[in-house]
């Protein structure tokens, strides 16, 4: 018998789980129905978008997301059955009360839950700070409420590890509540009351961003994201009526092995410094010396378990660091010089002669963030900037004689116009590189971290070895090299980088249609989801 | 130097197949490994830096003198001094897929074919760096490879080889120190060289074989009646 065995401490079990449209929880539920078919009963809260309800919109995703494609590819049309069977997909709102629910909906749907994993949040690192206050910290509380109605009250919350907030050095499992990275003492629901009524009086997002920066670096976080992120934490932790869990991922990357080696959604935080890598831009502003604390998505999840499955035996700790620094530290000395040999690799095999022969024997280095150089981003942006003001401006028909206008005058038009979208394109599009680096400085160069990750390590180390592949993290294992060469660069170069070069990204076909109409008494298990709408 | 196993559970008789890696399988220098590892260096100047360091060794290992054999492995990797070893690793792999792996010998590849048939072990004895050298004797399905190896600290290389240092005159020593440790009758065993400085390889072995060999080892093999086998083509 395993000293600490995941799927037996699942089984049987009623899982309610939100944020599965993300980009971590969707890899958790898809791992959780593939590695764990004894769960008895997942309740998905989730929202609808676009016209379609929550079921649908999860639907939408189990059909054709490449993160069920593992289920998709074993069960074919035997995953809808899966869906029958085991997940219920209710609308909720997560910054309403009990998410939207009436009381007694709630009471109904809570009295036989045995945990709820809340990994729903805002994670733009520089949002109107209301909307990050609703998602963040509201969205949370209101789904603690509801696992305080459920007869366990555990509650798993996703978090992060920046809510170490603007310091350097050993990052602990641990929090104190109404203590700030900077020492300051503050109260958590004052400091949220006080802030919520500020930005009410502020009517543009410009100036509550402004508001919700100034007190964030005040109390000593880097931006609104791991402010709100750390709020929530402080308040979580004075709750008596509900077990936190709580689990703090460090930067979420490329997948390790699930659903896939490489997948990856949306643009994080290496996809940037990645393609910046693969243009004629060369210097980054990382410090060789900090450290770069990437962690798969999958392995995130494989931490999650352990987190939750402990929950679930009660016996877990409150925090579980899922970084790699602590273990297995990667600098950005050597991750620059991984991604550097990864996108020689990839540039080696184009067919294009300039990428193949020339790109390919650039290096990217490292480069003070403060400093302009010639031909930089910045500088770059500038004169792009100055090029699209030129040539808005530029009147082709008072630089030519009026003979040569009658002939070409349309044509040159046409074509000057075009050089002005170009260049105002470009210039956007440099102005958004450069937003992202000044809001990865604190990661990147200002700070290093070294977060404790022996919580999760300590839980890997008595599953039984059918488990440890499965839920096992298995941070010490990583092999950098590999992964660089192997999985981020190239899952980056397919998921990531296409959608910053405005390109589309491949997609699965979708799971046909039902062969067979889905029963009309498992409406996704019971109950209409309209029914438990607020 | 290091010694890799690249299959366990051999079985068949206690011989092997001694294949001296530059001239029977392959017929780039070792010195270009190292040139090219150097000449992809991070930047430009630290490329030139290198590709100087490296060609320092051009001119001890054209002279060809077999009391050099050692320095100028040495001299060799002194140009890869403080390189990663992810990037030395990574780049092995690229120089072995580029411009090795597909200009293995015929000749060779077939000698080493009937070894495997006749059930012995297959060894490949290289001055190159077990970067190049391993994954060179994956492809091959080697038994084993006897090469260099980098000395790495921190993660990067120090410059220095480990020693024992193998040098371009391939001593009968590795094969009989070989032969000692895994049980096998060096009477009974075949080697197979290509230049006068495999010479001494060559006569520590009960069989041994010149594959396109210079003239001084054609004359060597002339004067011992060891079998030459000839054969430029690419597999």
């Amino acid at each position: 018998m395993s000293a600490f065995p995941v799927r037996d401490t699942f089984a049987g079990k009623h899982v309610v789980v939100t944020g599965v449209t993300g980009f971590v929880g969707k890899v958790w539920l898809a791992m959780l129905l593939d590695y764990v078919p004894e769960v008895r009963r997942v309740t998905v809260l989730g929202r609808g978008k676009k016209g379609q309800d929550a079921a649908q919109r999860f639907e939408q995703i189990y059909r054709s997301s490449p993160v069920f494609r593992p289920l998709r590819e074993r069960l074919g049309q035997e995953l809808y059955d899966l869906m029958d069977q085991k997940v219920e997909v209710l609308d909720a709102k997560l910054s309403e009360p009990l998410c939207g629910l009436e009381p007694w909906q709630a009471r109904e749907l809570m009295a036989d839950v045995d945990v709820v994993v809340h990994f729903a949040g805002l994670t733009d690192f520089e949002p109107d700070p209301q909307l990050a206050i609703d998602a963040n910290i509201h969205g949370a509380r209101h789904v603690a409420d509801l696992a305080a109605l459920s007869p366990s009250g555990r509650y798993v919350h996703c978090s992060t590890c920046f809510v170490a907030g603007m310091r350097s050095g050993h990052a602990p499992e641990t929090l104190t509540r109404g203590l700030s990275p900077n020492g300051t003492r503050f109260d958590p629901e004052q400091e949220v009351a006080t802030l919520e009524a500020a930005l009410r009086a502020l009517p543009s997002k410009a100036d509550r961003l402004a508001l919700g920066m100034e007190r964030a670096k005040r109390l000593g976080w880097p931006n609104v994201y791991t402010f709100t992120k750390a709020l929530s934490e402080h308040l979580l932790e004075g709750r008596e009526d509900i077990q936190t869990t709580t689990v703090r991922p460090a930067i979420v990357e490329c997948a390790e092995r699930y659903p896939f080696a490489g997948w990856n959604e949306g643009i994080n935080t290496s996809g940037p410094l990645v393609w910046l890598m693969g243009t004629v831009f060369r210097r980054l502003p990382v410090r060789h010396s900090v450290g770069f604390d990437i962690i798969p998505v999958d392995m995130v999840c494989r931490g999650t378990f352990l987190a939750a499955a402990a929950a679930l035996r009660d016996e877990s700790l409150p925090i579980y660091q899922l970084g790699t620094g602590g273990r297995n530290r990667l600098d950005f000395e050597r991750a620059l010089d991984l991604s550097n040999l990864a996108i020689r690799r990839q540039h080696r095999r184009s067919e294009d002669p300039f990428t193949r022969y020339v790109l390919s024997q650039l290096s990217a280095y490292s480069a003070s963030p403060d400093k302009e150089y010639v031909l930089g981003v910045k500088q770059t942006k500038r004169l792009m900037e100055e090029l699209r003001n030129t040539l808005k401006d530029l009147d082709v028909r008072r630089l030519l004689p009026p003979a040569t206008f009658e002939r070409h005058g349309e044509r040159l038009t046409a074509q000057v116009r075009e050089w002005s979208t170009d260049a105002r394109n470009q210039a956007r599009k440099l102005k958004s590189v450069e937003d992202m680096l000044r809001q990865f400085r604190p990661f990147i160069w200002d700070h290093d971290y070294h977060f404790e990750t022996e919580a999760a390590c300590a839980l890997t180390e008595r599953l039984d070895r059918d488990e440890l592949p499965l839920f096992g993290f298995d941070v010490d294992d990583l092999d950098w090299r590999d992964y660089y060469i192997n999985v981020q660069v190239p899952g980056l170069e397919t998921w990531c980088i296409p959608l910053l070069r405005g390109e589309k990204i491949p997609v699965d076909p979708p799971l046909p249609a039902r062969a067979h109409p889905k029963p009309q008494s498992g409406e996704h298990r019971t109950r209409p989801a309209a029914r438990l709408s607020a | 130097m290091t010694t890799q196993s690249h299959q366990s559970g051999h079985t068949g008789p206690h011989s092997a197949a001694f294949f001296r890696l530059e001239g029977t399988l392959v017929t780039r220098p070792t010195l270009a490994a190292a040139a090219w590892l150097a000449g992809n260096a991070q930047g430009l100047g630290e490329r030139l830096a290198r590709l100087g360091n490296v060609a320092l060794a051009a001119p001890v290992a054209l002279r060809g003198d077999l009391s050099t054999g050692v320095t100028t492995s040495r001299l060799t990797w002194m140009g890869l001094r403080g390189m990663s070893e992810d990037r030395i690793t990574v780049l092995a792999e690229e120089y072995v897929e580029e411009f090795l792996a597909g200009e293995l010998l015929e000749v060779g590849m077939r000698l080493v074919a009937e070894a495997r048939r006749q059930g012995r072990r297959v060894v490949l004895i290289s001055d190159n760096i077990d970067l190049v050298a391993g994954p060179l004797a994956d492809r091959v399905e080697a038994d084993d490879v006897i090469c260099n190896r980098l000395e790495i600290r921190k993660g990067k290389a120090t410059g220095r080889l480990e020693d024992p240092v193998i040098g371009g005159n391939v001593a009968g020593q590795w094969a009989r120190d070989f032969a000692k440790e895994h049980g096998l009758d060096l009477d009974q065993s075949y080697a197979y060289g290509a230049s006068a400085a495999d010479s001494l390889l060559l006569s520590a072995i009960g069989w041994p074989c010149a594959v396109n060999p210079d003239r001084q080892l054609r004359r060597i093999a002339r004067d011992h009646q060891w079998p030459v086998v000839e054969g430029k083509d690419r597999s």
